[in-house]
Order: structure tokens, then sequence, then C-alpha cells
């Protein structure tokens, strides 16, 4: 239950004679700031700021940085660009165009992934609706650019690299191992199986195969499409 | 344990009928019983309601809270093309109702004000010409106000098609004609105009007052606001309701936790959808820490204005710790983007009860040192006390809410008046003084961190250990992901899930809680798509920004300043 408190009962209205004198109370919040500024000086550990760019914020295995593309085990991208990502976005930063990969059981892969980190919001949505646990994100949260073009990481800049994950480390992605949930059994991240050109051999053997090159994705991705494949 | 539900309306739309009844205006409007009672009237008519809500004894609407438009050109089953609704509580009777206000000429949409009647309606007038186009005839100063003077057409209409670039010039301003022109008048020494800000150290965002200087005092004063107008409320008609959280995080950036959950709570509410008691209690917590460095970084940066340094480093220290705490639960230390209709995007890390138990213990030590500080000291007291004084009668008028009303005498806190979530169960006091002036409202804030910090070690006792964040309703939260990977079925909710949108039934709701600075409400509007067809956020800064040009008459610039610290106006939230 809660009842009402009235602050301004509790506090004397005016000042007392020694407050109004001014100076005992300044003597009082000196006192105040000396000792912060001795703790400081003892222990400077345990002050906040920290001196960037010499020295880094700890940030927490969640964190929201940039992004990467997860591969499977033959080196592959995981990704099998189906739009989702780029429809759960609500920056629209995301760009991909589809096209058939020649191995048959990979069936699609990304032509173009682009982020535009210009637009990104990092609000690691597009890590949620990742359906093949194909984009991470790392604590890697520097990233400055001269150009608007350069803002614009494509598969190249995005794919996983050991030596980012090793300065930066992972930061926000679909599970956390060792955080209270279990990490599911991830199918994705195994190779599949080489369809070694089945369907170019079917092509040739004159087998009519529906033609699945897609050039664009369904609702926002359209319009950004719409520039690679014109 | 569930989302406490509210009671049943019946019984106040039943009395307003009753009163209704007896009054000249039975014949022109007709109360329906909604999420709230509603009133639909005819726009003549609605100057003469308005009055009756607010003076009759059975009322007492007195304290005004919201008026939008509405563009119903693409929704069905709707009378007319647009429509103004209003929203309005009865301190007394503690309710809130809406006015429903269609408006009849489609090509030239106009009503009478209700400016005279309430105050506080003025700004949110302007907002629904500038937006919709509204004629609000009577109104004594009916000007953009978002959107730029040289902006031509009306945003928010359907027929408005976003993504248009506009470039606008200094020039184009339109500058209040009693600025303009020269007051020299016997006896004078100096007379002059100047602009504080839009980018002054003081506005702390991009606000812009032009004030009239009688020597140091102020006579005249007048706020231009917009300078951060982002369309918020026309982003979320083209996005689906889970894509709004991120938008959500940028209206008051400084507790960016309250607005997401506000705007869940109104979904939720629409689905029926229920939160599990550890979601509901760990929006709590977080959003009561949100609380605590909303009101931190409001006395700090006041305390700054008028000349007081190290207050604003212990408190943003607080914040600092606090910021490390929200980091941990979700990846981002502003934008936090936690929340999701139906729970929260992950569980918190393990540690979360102690971290939050150690916070506890650190903050109270900073509070005492700030109190140590400014509390008896002579230059705070004379910069503060007496200054921006606001009795409880214009305080009412003036729509204030928050810490801004309760420090001039009204107890009105959404978390008592109409306890949300877990709040009935809490033992806390809601802080008042009577004073009214910029020292009750510092003193206000302070005492309110304490009880935040007091709702918070309660939240935290009956905290269950564990257990799920979020409702296992998947049509509403995105399936787990190891079902996603394997299970056909989950993947194919996954799929509509994000490709399509939540489906929220096709109705309306207005759902308020209490944000930093006031009343933070969303009303929704669904039509059963993915996204709102429309969604307006009543942002309490804006009220309150409203009352600042009248409160700084007669003081002197230096008085404007601590008294916009103490508002606490965020741009983020008041431009949207």
């Amino acid at each position: 239950m809660s009842g009402v408190v009235d602050v301004s009962a509790r506090i004397p209205a005016k000042l007392t004679f020694w407050q109004r004198l001014y100076l005992p109370e300044i003597f009082r919040g000196m006192a105040v700031t000396f000792r912060h500024l001795v703790r400081n000086i003892v222990s400077p550990g345990r002050m906040p700021t920290i001196q960037y760019p010499e020295q880094k914020r700890n940030y927490s295995a969640r964190f929201r940085g940039k992004h990467i593309l997860k591969e499977r085990e033959d080196g592959t991208l995981k990704c099998v660009a189906c739009y989702m990502c780029a429809q759960a976005c609500p920056a629209e930063c995301i760009t991909i165009v589809a096209g058939e990969h020649p191995k048959i059981a990979y069936e699609k892969y990304p032509v173009v992934f682009d982020i535009d980190m210009m637009r990104c919001v990092f609000c690691g949505f597009c890590v949620d609706a990742c359906p093949k646990d194909a984009i991470w994100m790392t604590r890697n949260y520097e990233m400055a650019f001269f150009t608007r073009e350069e803002a614009v990481f494509s598969i190249d800049r995005l794919r996983e690299t050991k030596a980012e994950i090793d300065a930066h480390g992972y930061g926000y992605r679909p599970y956390y191992p060792g955080d209270g949930t279990t990490p599911p059994t991830d199918a994705s991240r195994l190779p599949v199986v080489p369809g070694s050109g089945e369907r170019d051999a079917l092509r040739q053997a004159g087998v009519a195969l529906p033609n699945r090159h897609v050039g664009a994705g369904p609702l926002n991705a359209t319009s950004q499409a719409a520039k690679f494949t014109a | 344990m569930t989302i406490a539900t509210e009671p049943a309306l019946s019984a106040s739309a039943e009395r307003l009928r009753g009163r209704l009844a007896g009054s000249p205006l039975a014949a022109r409007c007709e109360v329906t019983d909604r999420d709230l009672p509603t009133i639909e009237v005819a726009p003549d008519a609605w100057p003469a309601l308005a009055r009756f809500l607010r003076d009759d004894p059975e009322c007492r609407y007195d304290l005004f809270i919201d008026l939008f438009g509405v563009d119903n050109l693409r929704r069905a089953g709707q009378k007319t093309r647009f429509e103004t609704i209003v929203h309005l509580h009865s301190l007394p009777r503690n309710e809130h109702v809406r006015v429903k206000i269609p408006l009849t000429d489609e090509k030239k949409p106009a009503l009478p004000t209700a400016s005279d009647v309430y105050p506080a309606a003025n700004w949110f007038e302007r907002e629904a010409f500038d937006l919709y186009g509204f004629d609000f005839t009577g109104h004594p100063d009916l000007r953009r106000i978002l959107c730029h003077d040289a902006f031509v057409g009306h945003a928010l209409r359907k027929d408005y098609a976003p993504g248009q670039r506009w470039f606008f010039a200094e020039e184009d301003m339109v500058a209040p004609e009693w600025a303009t022109q020269t007051d020299e008048r016997a006896g004078h020494f100096e007379t002059q105009t100047i602009s504080i800000g839009p980018s002054h150290p003081a506005t702390h965002g991009i606000i812009h007052l032009i004030a009239r200087l009688e020597g140091e005092k102020i006579i005249r004063a007048e706020t231009n606001i917009g300078y951060l107008h982002r369309c918020f409320e026309k982003m979320s008609e083209t996005h689906q309701w889970n894509q709004i959280i991120p938008y959500c995080d940028r209206l008051n950036y400084v507790s960016a936790m309250i607005n997401g959950v506000g705007f869940v709570r109104t979904a939720e509410k629409m689905l029926g959808v229920e939160v599990p008691d550890r979601g509901v209690l760990v929006r709590t917590i977080l959003s009561e820490f949100s609380r605590v460095m909303d009101h931190c970084v409001c006395i700090g940066a006041n305390l700054v204005d008028i000349g007081a340094l190290s207050n604003f480093i212990y408190l943003y220290q607080n914040r600092e710790n606090i910021y490390d705490l929200i980091e941990a639960c979700c990846g981002a230390r502003l934008t936090v983007s936690y929340v999701r209709v139906g729970g929260l995007a992950i569980d918190v890390p393990d540690d979360f009860v102690p971290r939050c138990r150690s916070l506890l213990e650190s903050i109270p030590l900073f509070l005492a040192d700030v109190e140590k500080l400014v509390n008896n000291n002579r230059i705070v007291r004379q910069r503060l006390q007496g200054t921006g004084v606001v009795t409880r009668e214009q305080a009412i008028a003036w729509g204030l809410t928050g810490p801004m009303l309760r420090a001039s005498g009204v107890p009105y806190d959404v978390r008592r008046e109409k306890p949300y979530d877990f709040y009935d169960r809490f033992d806390w006091d809601v802080p008042i003084s009577n004073d009214g002036d910029n020292f009750a409202r510092y003193l206000v804030r302070l005492e309110e961190i304490r009880q935040s910090l007091k709702i918070i070690r309660q939240a935290l006792d009956i905290l269950p250990a564990n257990g799920p964040v979020s409702s296992d309703d998947w049509r509403v939260v995105l399936p787990p992901k190891d079902a996603v990977y394997h299970d056909m079925e989950s993947l194919i909710y996954h799929f509509k899930l994000v490709m399509e949108g939540i489906r929220v039934p096709p109705g309306e709701r207005y759902e308020w809680i209490e944000g930093g600075n006031g009343e933070l409400g969303f009303h929704a509007i669904s039509d059963g798509r993915g996204g709102p067809y429309r969604l307006r956020v009543r942002p309490p800064c804006f009220a309150n920004m409203q009352a600042f040009q009248k409160m700084v008459i007669g003081g002197t610039v230096s008085d404007a300043v601590a008294t916009l610290g103490t508002l606490n106006v965020i741009a983020g939230e008041l431009d949207r």
C-alpha cells in the first residue's frame, strides 16, 4: 500500500543562523568533496571514468556491436538469404540479394549481404529473427568512417574472422551458453552434404527445373534490392 | 499472479450517462463503454461538454491529459474520415474519460477550441492542427508547432506520403510578431528581445526560448519546439509492433526502459496476452532503476546549471552503475530494446539479483553526499526557493503530471492511482510538496529516487528465482531457438511472426503508466495488420514544456535556467 509524504515539511524552510553564515556550510561541503578526492587518489580503480582510447570499457557478452556472419564448418556462410533479418530490421539497413548456389544441397546463398552501419540502430532484431544462426553480433563498437560508402559493410567485412573475435569477443547472439539457457544443438553448423552440381547435371539432361533465381525479397527489401537487379 | 486486470468500467460510464441525461447536452452526445468510458460528441457541442465535464460536481474531469487526431481514410467501418480524441482525468474521482469528436467536414475539418476551458489544450490543439490540419476555431495562436513553419501539408494524414525530403532555412522561420516589434516606453532603461537556444547549454537538448526582457526580468516569453521532431507516430504506422520498440527507446532516452514497457503493455492488453511474473518484475525493477537515472540526470544537470558541479559527478556515478547493469541484461546502455510484446528479449544474467542489491547499497551513499552539499547551501536555496512557482490550481490547469504536479501538492502518481503490474503490493510513499517551487521539485525527485529503491528492494524479494520471462504464446513471442532450428512448426510460427508481425485484433486502447516525467500514455489503434494503424504517445514533457513560457514570466533569466532544469524536458520525448 502506498501513502503520501510531504517532503518540504521535513526540511526547515528557513536556514538557521549558522547556515546563513555560509562559510560553515561551505566547509561542510568541502569535507564531502575532499573525501571523494582522497578516496579517488588512494584507490583510482574505484573511479568510474576510463581513459579511452588507451583504456577500454569492459562490456558484457550481450553487447550489441558490429555484426558478423557465421560460417559452416566448410567455410561457406550459414546464411540462406531468407530475408528474415532484412524484414525484421526496424531501420531497414540490411540489403540482401539471393543467388542459387551451384550445390543443390545449399540451394540459396547471399550474393549481396550489406549492412548500412550508418542506418543500423544496433537493436539485435536481426539476430533474433535469423532461423539459421547465421548472424551474430560482436563487442566491436569502434567503427568510424570518412565516407557514407565506407559505412556499408559487405560480406567480406561481415564474415567472421578469428582476429576480430580475439580482439573484441562475441556479443549479442541467439543463445547464451552458461547463461542459464541451454545452448541448442546447432544443425546449421555442420556442412551440408555437397550436391556436386546435380542441378546442372539435371538441366543438361533436359529436366525442366523451376527457375529459382531470386532477385528481391519480400516487402521492404524490394526497394533496396531494385538497384542490384536493374 | 498475472498482470492486474482493470476493474469493470461500466459503473462510471453508467454514471456519466445519468449525469449527461439531465443536461441540455444529452441529445448531442452518446456514452459508450470501451476500455475507457467514451463520450462521442458533435464538434459544435464539444466546448460545452468540456465545460460540463470540468465543472459538474459528479464528473470533475479537471486534468487535461491528451488531444490528438485520427485519420480513418484506410480504416473500414468508421463514420467520418477525421476524428479528434481527447483524454481527461478526474483527480477527485481518479478515473479517465475519452471524448471522441468525429469531424464531419472532410475537406476542411474544423472544431471549436477548448483551450479556454482547459488551458493545457493549447499546444495539443496546435499539434493536431500541424499534423492533421484540424482548424480549431477560436484558438488564440493556431500555428505549426512540431513541423517547420514553411512545411506544406499535414504529415500524419494517411494520404501524406512519408519519405519526402524537405529543406528549410532559418529565414523561413516565423518569429512571433511581438518579438520583432520594439516596445520603448518612457522610464524604461532597457527593453530587449533575446533568444535562449536552440543550442544552448542550459536547454539540454534543442529548445528555443524567445524572451522579452525588461532589465533582467522576463516580461514575455515563447518557446519554439520541434527541432528534434522525427515523426515517431508516422514511423509507427509503417512498422510492426515489435519494430516500434527501438523507436520507443528514443522518446525519453534518459529512462528508455519505461517507454518500451508502456508501449508493449498497450499491445499486450489488446492481445490479451499474459506475461509471466518474472518478466513483469524484471520490467518493474529496470523501470524503477530507469526512473532513478532520470531523476539523477535531472537533479544533476539542474544543479550544474546553477553552478554546483560536484553533485553532477556523484549522481552520474549512479547512472553509470545502473547503465552497467542494464547493459549486462540487454547489451546496450542507452537504447535498451529489451522488452518485447509478451515479455522480454532474453532472461536476465545469473548475477542479476546480487548486482541489483549492490546498487541498492551504493545509490543512497551518493544521494547522502548530494543532500549534504545542497540542502542547506545558501546559494542553492536562493536560486531555487521561490523561483518557478506553480500553484496547485495552475498545475492542474496546465495539465502537468509527474514530479511537477506532485511538487505542487497533488499526489497524482499513476503507480498509486491505477496500480499496474505489481505496484499495489509494494509498500511505498508518493512524495509531494505544497511549495510548488524549484526547490520543492528538487526535493520531490530526490525522495522519489529513495522510494524507487524501496520498490526495487520489495520487487527483488518476490522475484521468482527462475522461470520464463516471456509468454509461451507463439503467435506473439518468438519460439525458442532450439525449436526453430529443428522443429518445422516452430519455424513456421517464427517465420509468420517475423515476416507479418503480431496480429493484434482490431480495436483501440489507451494504456498509461508513470514515466520519468509524468503520465506516459500510448493510445494504439489496430486494424488487424502486423503493425498499428495509429499510435499516439502522450508525452508528459509536452504539457510540462507548455507551462514553461508562463512560469518564467516575472522572473529573471537566471531563474528561467533553473526552472528549465527542474522541468526535466527531454527533447526526444517532447518533439517525438
